[in-house]
């Protein structure tokens, strides 16, 4: 990016870029974390709250959960790369 | 991508300390939510009920759990991936 002739091959960012590009790093990894919560505990934590303890069976299906979480992520992560490589290919004359 | 200088991590843990504020303000009125709508379903009183009391009791502390929990195999789920982009 040698914008103005200033470039020497990589982009020089000033500190509010790098500080904004940590920021969304941390938003992604914070928004995962959330949905990750909400969404392990509608599927695993039983809502009769007979304990206040999770169950030998909820903490099995957590672990399990979480785990399912991330690899759907790469599977999709591959899929839409996959998808993404069609489509440009298919733009190109 | 570059690493953040002294002044730059400075400023990045203000934001941080003020993103985590946010947060827990987040986390306690999802977890009223959560727990009201798990626990309180009877109006008959304006008073919550023994039986109402012990469940919110148990919902709030179940969910801390939960939370404590996922958060660590997240975690872990992460410190094996972020291992396996760098071999």
């Amino acid at each position: 990016m040698s914008f103005l002739g200033f470039g020497n091959g990589q982009p020089q960012l000033s500190s509010e870029q790098k500080i904004a590009a940590a920021e969304t790093e941390l938003d992604l990894v914070t928004d995962m974390f959330n949905k990750l919560v909400d969404n392990c505990y509608k599927k695993c934590i039983s809502t009769q709250y007979a304990e206040g303890t999770l169950s030998k069976g909820e903490s099995a299906c957590l672990d399990r959960c979480v785990a399912k979480y991330f690899e759907t992520n790469v599977k999709v992560g591959e899929n839409m790369q996959q998808l993404g490589q069609t489509f440009t290919n298919a733009g190109k004359f | 991508m570059d690493a953040l200088n002294a002044k730059e991590q400075q400023d990045f843990q203000k934001l941080v300390e003020q993103k985590q504020m946010k947060d827990f303000m987040r986390l306690y009125s999802n977890l009223v939510e959560r727990c009201f709508n798990d626990c309180v379903n009877d109006f008959t009183s304006s008073k919550l009920t023994n039986k109402e009391q012990t469940c919110i009791l148990k919902c709030s502390e179940k969910f801390l759990k939960h939370s404590e929990r996922v958060g660590q195999r997240f975690q872990e789920q992460n410190a094996a991936m972020s291992q396996g982009l760098n071999r």
